[in-house]
């Protein structure tokens, strides 16, 4: 059974780590100047790079504005040379599509979008490099990339995956490990209160073992949002300095 | 700025810039090389603001009937919306396209891989190499950012040794040795705007090519020979101005290539 594989007899992973524990995280936010907002993000080998534009007026027909609140647009896309076999559509494919409508949906329940009635947000996803966990490192440089423009959430969205190998919860799964066909469960939450955002679970599993899997999830993304927290806050820190001189 | 050309024109008069760069001077470059591990070479550069990612991926494919004992390359940019406003997402727009081509007569033109070191068994087998240049920040000269990070992106290249076993006719790869592209020329491109039909600015910003009335690029390689040079329309310009471009692409040329030099050192002790 490919479960076992996943955790040698040690306890430990097929990458060397213990089953709660992320891989290492690096970001930063402000990387670019055209943009109102940019973030990027390495969670171990995946790479993400996000792009925020806006608030701004609604582009193309303008019908699609909401009276109420501001559009969400989401575009997910993954270079052509970030999987180990070259992908023919960088963008545009079931799979781009699916994931840029769960990227709009997990951020238009986070950003409080009633205060722009008739915008429009940009939310733009590039996957640089591919190794498990696309849609988690997307979604948190994301949420580095609205909090860089300026735009208010109601909390830090963090995402992070979740697998089981026999009993034991294995957190933010590498891309193998993905691969190796056992349950796998994405959550996006909003860790202040511990709303959840978005849940995906795409196998079949007995719901009892959801509550483990969920909680290593839930443990994965308060890690994660401490690691934000920072740097969001060395971020703020760097650029006070600047405009007080 | 309420009247940008004419804000531009005072400072063109005291031969400057807005940004405080002189006429003939570029702006600060980097390359980072390397840094994807999924392609099989990467590069990003950054030009100013400017900022663009090249990945190459290689994969075995018949060569064509006519042309049996060459490999391909395939270059291709693209400008997705990400890195400007100015980008509609979709199929790739027009700048898009006419940038890949560039590129594309750039890598014809200087023979900077010779096809046939791409090729292993005449007829049978050889590399294609796609060289995907993604565009991620947009502050104008997309052309000289992309080609720099293509040149670099090559440099990085290792290609796993590749055999055809006789007996059964099969290929096998041996993916334990690796062996570096040869690359026979360094084409480095240099880019100009017109502004107000006679005078010359090195390496325009977004805000430059707006205003400009015209651009003009020059691609020379390890000689000093010219590769190409790219003067899409715009404003005329005399056979004296053009000599001048390719003296600044020349002396541009060897900044680059020391650049380059300097980075691939850098890692080589590995």
């Amino acid at each position: 059974m490919a479960a076992t594989e996943l955790l040698s007899d040690e306890g430990y992973r097929a990458d060397g780590r213990r089953p709660a524990e992320l891989r290492k995280v690096r970001a930063r936010m402000g990387v670019f100047t055209q943009a109102d907002g940019s973030a990027y993000i390495e969670q171990g080998n995946t790479k993400a790079l996000a792009v925020v534009y806006g608030p701004h007026e609604i582009r193309g027909p303008r019908s699609k504005a909401l009276p109420d609140r501001a559009l969400v647009n989401c575009r997910y896309s993954m270079a052509t040379f970030s999987t180990g076999e070259r992908r023919r559509r960088p963008h545009g494919d079931r799979q781009a599509g699916e994931l840029a409508l769960l990227l709009r949906q997990t951020f238009e329940a986070a950003i409080l979008t009633q205060l722009y009635p008739r915008s429009q947000i940009d939310i733009y996803v590039q996957i640089l490099q591919a190794d498990g966990g696309n849609y988690c490192a997307g979604v948190n440089a994301a949420t580095l990339a609205v909090m860089d423009a300026g735009i208010p959430m109601r909390d830090y969205v963090c995402a992070s995956s979740a697998g089981l190998a026999e009993d034991t919860p294995l957190a933010d799964l590498s891309s193998p490990e993905e691969a190796a066909g056992g349950p796998q469960l994405v959550l996006a939450l909003l860790p202040a209160a511990g709303h959840i955002a978005l849940l995906q679970l795409s196998a079949r599993l007995h719901q009892e073992r959801l509550e483990a899997a969920l909680e290593a999830a839930g443990a994965a993304c308060h890690a994660l949002h401490a690691v934000l927290d920072r740097v969001v806050r060395e971020r703020l820190r760097e650029v006070t300095a600047l405009l007080g001189d | 700025t309420v009247e940008p050309l004419e804000y531009y024109r005072r400072f063109l008069k005291e031969n400057c810039r807005p940004d405080g760069r002189e006429l003939g001077e570029f702006r600060a470059t980097t390359v980072n090389i390397g840094s994807i591990t999924t392609a099989d070479g990467s590069a990003l550069v950054k030009l100013g603001n400017t900022t663009v990612i090249c990945g190459v991926k290689a994969e075995l494919a018949a060569p064509a009937v006519d042309s049996a004992n060459k490999g391909y390359i395939v270059p291709n940019v693209e400008l997705p919306s990400l890195c400007s406003t100015r980008f509609r997402s979709g199929p790739p727009g027009e700048e898009a396209q006419a940038a890949s081509q560039f590129i594309a007569d750039v890598v014809e033109n200087s023979q900077i891989i010779a096809k046939e070191d791409l090729c292993i068994a005449s007829g049978k087998l050889a590399w294609v190499l796609y060289c995907d240049i993604i565009c991620l920040d947009y502050d104008g000269n997309i052309l000289d950012a992309s080609a720099f990070a293509l040149l670099a992106a090559l440099k990085n290249v290792q290609l796993p040794s590749v055999t055809i076993n006789e007996e059964t006719g099969l290929s096998e790869v041996n993916l334990k040795q690796k062996n570096p592209l040869v690359i026979r020329q360094h084409p480095v491109a240099t880019s100009f705007a017109i502004f107000d039909d006679t005078l010359l600015i090195v390496d325009p910003t977004a805000e430059e090519e707006d205003l400009a009335t015209g651009t003009v690029t020059v691609v020379t390689d390890d000689e000093g020979r010219l590769c190409s040079v790219h003067k899409p329309g715009g404003s005329p310009l005399t056979g004296a101005k053009l000599q001048d471009c390719i003296t600044r692409a020349i002396t541009r040329h060897k900044e680059v290539k020391k650049l380059i030099d300097k980075v691939i050192k850098s890692i080589k002790p590995k």
